[in-house]
Order: C-alpha cells, then structure tokens, then sequence
C-alpha cells in the first residue's frame, strides 16, 4: 500500500542538502539582475525621473521607466491578471510601492545600488486607506459568483427566533510571507519566451504571457520546479515575470528578478480588511432560525475582485433563512487578493458568533453545533460526499477532556493564569476549478513516471503524486517518479483553492489505471508470459508484480520483453467537483490577569479530509494552517499609515508572524475515512481547512478565560488589559 | 548601498586614529550597523572592524563587575558573575533579540542600536532623526510602538535596548576609551535634535561597562512585554532592583523600556516606594508617578497602562 502510510517527502533529501535549485538559484549564460524602484506616495502622477546617474552607474545594463518602456497589452481576467494595469506603462501611481523603474545590471550589487540612484518627483495626491463603510457598495458579480445571495426569510427567521445574538468582527490586512519571495528569470531565445517562476499557477502565467506579448503557447514556456510556500501571493499573475521579460527583451540578456521582503507586501495582494456584521437568531433548544452576514473589505482602485467570501456561512449548518451580502470600499491600497483559507474570515466571525449564541442559550457550544449539523450542503442543497463532522466533534471534546470545562467565564485558573477553553468548526471548500490532465509512462525498466503541469507548494505533491500513482498500478512508490512545474507537460489547474489533490490526483489515478490496462494487455497477450491468457480484469497487481492465482511476473519483466515504453495522457476534464472538507480546534489558552498577554497552551484538531493519502504530509498541512490561525488571531496585522498610504510593516521585524514559542504542541488527528464521491481515491482536497477555525477558537477561548469578547484581530494585550479594567474576569 | 572602506584594527590606539574623521564608523557584531546601510538610512564612509581588539571578557572586581564592550550578549549572559550578582542584567539579556543574534552582537553595539520606529528604518519616510527637519510622520501616522514620556515634537520614537534599560537600573557607567560616562548621562532626549542620540564625540570608543554590584537585591527583575513570545523587541519593559530591610524598602532604582526615546527613569516612583511596605498601595503610587506626565497618542494610549500593570507584576 502507497496511500495512506505516513511517508516522507520524497524531495525531502534534495531540500535539505540543497540539491534542489530554486528559481532564484537558476543560473544562465549571461545572467543579469534586475531590481525594482518603488512609487513612495500612494497616489498622484510622475512628474518627473531622474535616470542619468542610475545609467552611469558600474554594471548598469538599463533603467526602465514607463518613458522608455514599450507598450505592452494588459493581460485579461482569463489569464487571472486582475491588477487591471501594468506598471511602467504610464506615469499614474495607483497604490505605494508600484513600481516605477526597473534597473538592470550585472551583479544583484549594482542593480541594487543603482536603484537607489533613481530620483523621482510626484505629484502626489491625498490617498484614501481607511476601511470607510459609509463608502461601500455592491460591486459586480465576480468569478467567485454575485455578491449577494440570500435563502428563506432572513427577516421572519430573525423574528421567530427565541434568541439573538448581533456582532461586528473585524480583520486586519495580512500579508503571505512565504519564506521564498518570488522570483522570476526570463530568457529570450529569438521568439521564444521561457520564463523560470515561483507560481501556484505556470498555466495562466504562461496565458498571461501568451497575452502581453502577442505570442502563442509554443513560443512560451514557464517552469516552476520549486516553491519555498506560497500561500496564495504567488497565485494569480503580477507584473514580475512580465516586468522581467520586457527588460530581457530590450538588453537581450536572460533577466533574474527577486522581490525583496518589503516588495512582496505590495507586489501580490494581501488580505484585505474585512468586517463581519453578523445576526443570528435561534430557537430555545439551539436550532439556528436565521443568519444574516455582511461582509465590508477593501478593494484597490483598479480591480474589484473579493476573495473573503461567506461560504461557511452559506454551506455548513443547516438553517432555512440565510442572507450572505459582500461590500466593497474602495481604496488606493494594491490589488488585494486570496491569503491562505480566504474563507477564515467568514469562518472566524461565524464560528465566533456561534460561540456568543450558545451563551445566550445556555448550551454548550459543541451540543450546538452538532443540533445544526447536516449532511447536506445548505447552498447546493445535495448531500456532500462524505461528512463526518459530528465524529470530529466527538473525537476532539474526548481528546480534549472538554467533559471537564466549567462554562462559567473565569472559571478555570493555573499558576496565576486564567485559563479559557474555546471550539470552533474548520471548514473550506476544495476544487471546484478546472480539471487537470496527466501522462503516465511506464519505461522498459518497469519504473513508472508521471508529469503534470502542476506546482508542488512545499505542501508533499511530488510525494502523494507518485503515491497515488504507486498505488494505482501496484508499484513500490520508489520506482515512480512524478515530475511537475513546466508548461509543456500537459495543462494542470492552479495549486489553489485546495485543489490539487482533487484534479491532479484523479489525472494520475486516471492515467495510471489506463497504463496498468496496457501493461496488463501486453502481459496477458505474451506467449511467454506466465499470465499469458488469463482474462485481464482477473489480474491483480501488486508491489511490481502482476498477478494470477499463483502466477506471477513482474513489471520490469513485462516492460523489456515488450521493449518499447508505453504512454497514455489524459485530458483535463472541464471541471474538478466542488467539495467540502471539515474539522473541528479545541484549544485552550491561558491570559495573564494583569497584564493581558495571551498564550495558546494546547491545541487538539481532528479533520475529515475523506481518505488521508499521507498522514506525515496531510499532519504538516494541519501543524501550518493552525500556526497560520494563530498568527492571525494573536500577532499578525500589517500597518497603513493613514495620511502617507503606505504599509509600515514591510518587513519580518515589525510585521509579526508566529515564533516557536508562540506555537504548542498541537494533537492533530483524522478520522480518514474515504469519500465514495472522490475520483482521488477517497480523498478530498484539504490544505486550507486547519487554517481556519481555529482563530475563532482561540477567540472564544479568550473569551472563556476572561468574560471579554475581543471581536477585532489580532487580540493583542491591549485589548484585553482594555476590556479586563481592574484585572478581574467579567462573570 | 554605496561604497566603503572596511579596515581591521587590531590595537585600540589604531581604532581611535583612524575612527577620528567623519564619516567613519566602528563595526562590531554588524548585527544593525550593516542593516542600516543596506536599507539606506545610514551611509559610512568607512567601517572600522573592532572585533579583534582586546575587549572582550568579563571580570569581576571589588564591589562591582567589568563587562567588555566587545563581549557578546550571549557570553555576558550565562556568565555566573552576572546570573548570580545581577539577575536583572542576565534576564534583560535574555530577552533580546534571537539567541543567533545574541551570538554576534556586543554589549556596546547594543546600547548604540538605533531605534526601530518604522518611519526612521524605511530612507523614504520622513524622519528627523534620520533626516533633520524632514518631520515626524509617527506623531499622526501609525504609532503603537511610540514614546508616551520623554518625547518631543520632533521625535517619539523609542529606544529598543533592553540592556540599556537594565544597565540604567544598575546605575551603571559607560567607559571610553577617553572618559567615565554614567549611564543616565550617556542618552540625549531628542528635543529638536532627535537625530543626536549619545554624548559620545567622533571616533570614541566604548570599551567597556563597569556595573555597581555591592549588596545583593531582594527584587532584580527584568520583565519585557512583547507582542510574540520571543523574538520581538518590547512594547514596554521593566528593571527593577530593590532592597528591603524589615520588610520596608530601603532602596529602589526602576528603569523602563519600551516608552520613551532613551531608558526612562523616575525618580518620583522610586521615592514613592522608598520607606515603605511593597504593598498594592505603594506600588500602585508608584506607578502612578511614572506615567504623570504622559503624553499618550493615537495608538500607544494603553502603554499608560501596561507600564503600571507591568511594574506591579515586577514587584509583587
């Protein structure tokens, strides 16, 4: 059995050793830097650039600027460039930290001091950053769907309702920081375009291209062989591999671009700020009568697209009156766009909200959820595949010992601190994107490759690829390799929305069930072969072999008797079914009386990803996501100056994500159970779902410790010290 | 970054000759020297490497202890003269910064550290400390992290050395290759001149910190509220060392981190504990003569606060 062990990455190795090369590793004949000047006013025009000492400088190849340039189309929607311009194409600044040059030299040395040589005057105008609510409006029916949608009654079902709870929760902006910042080499070789990316997605980078530069799928490769994380910053396409490739092309140079730490927080999106006006209403006995949720987030001035959708809200429990509406404000902030689990936002003020209705009713917050679970998907209306939340549930209270919380607040102290338990429901939904394609090969050696052109995050799709493919024929894992990242394997979706494992694991599965179909054809047809004969749908395989009865021969044996490899490729289907995967965070938390400052003491999540491919890999995503959810909930918020425009957390000194310290030890466990649904044997696709549910768990923990609703993240002391006065708990 | 001449020095005398000329600047750890001028808020023509010079190493000595400029926070640290003498120097060590940089810096880049005020570290913000008569972005801008005592109207920004902070409470004297400079001299208040930050002239060199360490303490303490466990430089801070005699406190010295542009001291919360019981009432005063006089702003208001919950806890 490949699937569901506990395997480790099979590029694990080339990682640590170094053997792996990055994007910002590749090296090529003739190689050149390039570094970005950025606008420092947030909104206004140039007016004036002053190049001449940049140029002069030692090892400068070229300054770039919008005057010199040439006009380059905007890639589309289609292409998922939404930024609606392109720098260096005029002289509006439409957000801090556009950039407004860029300068090409030998060495990343004179590039970097070259740029700094670069004076630029603006007229800047007053820019407008604040999350203005009395500016919001309904905007256009996006990819994601309307803004608006509504079941029931909202109204009548808030009126019949027993008891009612309304709240504003707020988010602050937060940005990706993967641990790699994007990087970017372009190289032209006449017409041809090959371009080197740390992107979720080389198939719309490679449309993007495609668009820009007027040219057609052959002339452009993208190859991304490895990302340091991405979580969501290096989905889409942005202006770097466009940027890179236009100064390539004017030097006639192979162009390496490397965003610097404080360039990424303005080069691909961010979450935006979000607020969360919430009404929930129930009967007595908890049953939820209505919801109503407005979400508020900012959009730049040049897109509208709005990512924090209320999917929970909509899917998750079963309620007959439900009313989702998203909002947005405008504002000279850059396009803003998915961050790891858009949806734990949404998550994180219902689940909060929840948690403030089982005290208006008295219940226990985990009796609550279970009396509004469903096995059906309240938007679509049809059963999901498989749901085993109200395990989760069960699991997680007895690992946790939640039997033992006394629901009081400040019930519960240890060694001077208030100690508070919370619960929360994860949740997100996965695939529902296009469909991914896949080649199988089965050499004469017996090994097995495969190729998508998909991404691997860090998240393990080199390993459960070939685990799956492993799998699917009846091979040791060891002798398949599964190859990713270049856009002339054949088209895979973008690694987002928790899609991979969905669409380019049934690609594989589906290849892989057709090259076993040909092996075992080969096999059955071969006079010589001990299988020869046999019926093949009685054939079996496993580890290498394929099998009859007490008969036997292997792959290898197989494949050089038939002494030529044999190929299959599948198509990409139209769509990767959308599906829904759950969890359930208990944590417990303890607050300083005096001094406000908050600790996460334990954390027990219990998931139902469908079937758990690899325990090790799919365990990593858990331990990540609930160190996002901390971040989120505890440290996390990138500053704007409100009269300057600009963000004044651009670097991991002053904008804080989690340290070790910060970070328990977490029980993670799964109930693995397969979704018959799954055209990826069993599984469902998962990544996003432990990165939510557990902010609104630590919240309610807090909450618990204290009697204090802190209902703006992050909860920092002093909000608690704000809300505590004098140190006592609320009762 | 531009150019610059890098020179070793291997003797102190060459060190302080060539250090003479403007321009010139001593490096030790690099672990903000180098930061500054990658990001290009500071330029030195010339970087005088001092980490071979004779500096290093602590000794202790009749009634108090000699702490080399050049010895690493890490090293001072652990050192037993300094966990067993002066807790509240070790602790504020420990709280600083990651134990990779505590390996490199030393104790006297540390107390020249500049401040971490996002509008002095970013070249294209306006600061006056960085850039005189440029103004003061924080004074309206995003200012959580900012002075709420002892700043000006040119500058609030704060001071990130947490030993500094306990080196005050110690009462401890910088030393120089040329002069004895207690500490509470060694830092300037910005007024309208943000961008001087120490009394020390061109080309002077710390060589060393002589802390007073006579009778032991009941209270040396060192406590850093941050907004991450570790790693993360203090919202505010606390040093306090206090000797009791029959339960009454006979002396008190606090300083504090984290709220103003260079290690605060108040001698009206000292006095406020001295002759009494250490008891809610005597520690509540005093912290109420801390903050008098606080100048609170958009976002650091609960810094009042935080700093009198924070010296209770010391204290308790």
């Amino acid at each position: 059995m490949s699937i569901g062990t506990s395997m480790s990455r099979v590029d694990g190795v080339a990682k640590v050793t170094g053997a792996a090369r990055y994007v910002a590793d590749a090296r090529a004949a003739g190689m050149t830097h390039a570094v970005m000047v950025m606008s420092t006013i947030a909104r206004g025009r140039i007016t004036a650039i002053e190049t001449t000492r940049a140029t002069a400088a030692a090892g400068v190849l070229g300054v770039f600027t919008h005057r010199n340039v040439p006009r380059i189309a905007v890639p589309s929607g289609e292409a998922l460039y939404v930024k609606g311009f392109l720098p260096l194409q005029d002289d509006r600044i439409r957000h801090a930290g556009q950039p407004v040059a860029v300068v090409a030299a030998q060495t990343l040395e004179q590039a970097l001091h070259a740029a700094t040589l670069v004076a630029v005057t603006y007229r800047a105008e007053t820019p407008q950053v604040e999350l203005a609510l009395d500016e919001a409006y309904t905007p256009e029916p996006g990819p994601f769907g309307p803004p608006a949608y509504a079941r029931g009654d909202v109204t009548s079902g808030l009126a019949s309702a027993q008891a009612q709870v309304e709240a504003v929760y707020t988010t602050p902006l937060q940005e990706h920081h993967a641990m790699e910042p994007t990087a970017a080499v372009a190289t032209w070789d006449g017409g041809d375009l090959t371009v080197y990316l740390s992107t979720q997605s080389i198939t719309d980078v490679q449309n993007s291209l495609m668009e820009a530069f007027g040219l057609r799928r052959e002339n452009v490769r993208v190859v991304c062989p490895y990302l340091g994380g991405a979580f969501g910053g290096k989905g889409l396409t942005w202006p770097q591999p466009i940027l890179a490739a236009a100064v390539a092309q004017q030097i006639s140079r192979p162009v390496k671009l490397v965003l610097t730490r404080a360039d990424t927080c303005t080069s691909h999106g961010h979450r935006a700020r979000t607020h969360h006006a919430l009404r929930m209403g129930a009967t007595r006995d908890g049953r939820l009568t209505a919801i109503d949720h407005t979400i508020t987030q900012h959009v730049s001035r040049t897109d509208e697209l709005m990512y924090n959708g209320a999917e929970p809200t909509k899917i998750l429990y079963a309620c007959p009156n439900v009313r989702t509406t998203l909002r947005a404000v405008r504002s000279d902030l850059p396009t803003a766009n998915f961050v790891r689990s858009p949806e734990t936002v949404a998550n994180h003020a219902l689940e909060s909200t929840l948690d403030e209705l089982s005290y208006a009713l008295g219940l226990d917050p985990v009796e609550l959820r279970i009396r509004n679970w469903s096995e059906i998907n309240q938007e679509t209306g049809e059963r999901h595949g498989s749901s085993h939340l109200r395990d989760c549930y069960r699991r997680g209270a007895e690992r946790f010992g939640w039997s033992r919380r006394d629901p009081r607040p400040g019930s519960m102290r240890d060694s001077g601190e208030l100690i508070g338990w919370g619960m929360a429901t994860a949740s997100h939904v996965s695939g529902g994107l296009g469909g991914a394609g896949a080649t199988a090969i089965i050499a004469v050696d017996g090994t097995a490759g495969f190729r998508s052109g998909t991404q691997d995050l860090g998240t393990g799709t080199y390993t459960v690829m070939a685990q799956v493919g492993a799998e699917v024929l009846g091979v040791p894992v060891r002798s398949v390799r599964f190859s990713l990242g270049d856009s002339d394997f054949p088209r895979s979706v973008p690694s987002v929305a928790s899609t991979t494992v969905p669409s380019v694991g049934a690609a594989v599965a589906r290849a892989a069930t057709e090259a076993r179909k040909r092996v075992i054809a080969v096999a059955v047809a071969d006079r010589r072969s001990p299988l020869y004969g046999v019926s093949p749908d009685d054939v079996r395989t496993e580890d290498g072999y394929l099998i009859h009865g007490s008969k036997r021969i292997s792959y290898r044996e197989v494949m050089r008797r038939h002494s030529k490899p044999i190929e299959v490729t599948v198509e990409p289907p139209e769509q990767t079914p959308m599906r829904y995967s759950v969890g359930a965070y208990f944590t417990e938390v303890g607050v300083h009386p005096g001094l406000g400052r908050v600790r996460v003491r334990r954390v027990v999540g219990v998931f139902d990803p469908g079937r758990v491919l690899n325990h090790k890999t799919a365990r990593s995503q858990a331990i990540g996501g609930a160190i996002w959810c901390i971040g989120l909930t505890l440290t996390e918020h990138a500053l704007v100056d409100p009269h300057l425009g600009r963000i004044v957390t651009p670097n991991l000194s002053t904008y804080l994500i989690p340290v070790n310290a910060d970070v328990p030890d977490m029980d993670i466990s799964f109930i693995d159970r397969p979704d018959p649904s799954s055209d990826a044997l069993g599984a469902r696709g998962f990544g996003e779902v432990p990165s939510t549910g557990l902010t609104a768990a630590i919240g309610n923990a807090v909450h618990h410790a204290t009697g204090a609703r802190i209902r703006d993240l992050p909860i920092t002391q002093d909000k608690i010290i704000a809300a505590l006065g004098d140190g006592e708990p609320h009762a | 970054m531009d150019d610059f001449l890098y020179t070793r020095a291997d003797r102190p005398e060459t060190a302080v000759r060539l250090a003479a000329q403007p321009g010139v600047r001593f490096i030790a750890g690099g672990t903000d020297v180098l930061n500054l001028m990658k990001d290009g808020v500071e330029r030195h023509e010339h970087l005088i490497d001092i980490n071979a010079l004779p500096l290093s190493g602590v000794r202790e000595a009749a009634g108090r202890i000699e702490l080399g400029a050049l010895c690493r926070m890490s090293d001072a640290a652990v050192h037993p003269a300094v966990r067993g003498r002066l807790p509240v120097l070790s602790q504020a060590l420990l709280a600083s910064a990651s134990p990779q940089v505590r390996n490199m810096a030393s104790l006297g880049g540390n107390l020249l550290q500049r401040t971490r005020c996002w509008y002095f570290r970013d070249a294209s913000m306006p600061c006056n400390k960085r850039q005189p008569g440029s103004g003061c972005a924080a004074l309206r801008g995003q200012n959580r992290w900012h002075a709420i005592l002892g700043g000006s109207d040119h500058c609030i920004a704060v001071h990130p050395s947490d030993l500094a902070v306990a080196l005050t409470a110690l009462d401890a004297t910088v030393v120089t290759h040329r002069r004895r400079i207690p500490i509470a001299d060694f830092y300037l208040p910005p007024g309208d001149t943000p961008h001087l930050e120490t009394v020390l002239r061109q080309g002077e060199l710390i060589t060393g910190i002589e802390v007073p360490a006579t009778l032991p303490a009941e209270i040396s303490r060192y406590l850093k509220l941050r907004d991450r466990a570790t790693f993360e430089f203090a919202v505010v801070s606390v040093a306090a060392l206090v000797r009791l005699r029959g339960g009454v406190v006979r002396e008190a010295r606090l300083a504090f981190g984290g709220v103003a542009p260079r290690p605060w001291q108040s001698p009206e919360a000292e006095q406020a504990l001295i002759g009494r019981r250490l008891d809610d009432a005597s520690i509540r005063a005093a912290g109420e003569a801390v903050v008098r006089g606080a100048v609170p702003r958009e976002h650091n208001a609960f810094k009042v606060s935080l700093i009198q919950r924070a010296l209770q806890e010391v204290l308790r």
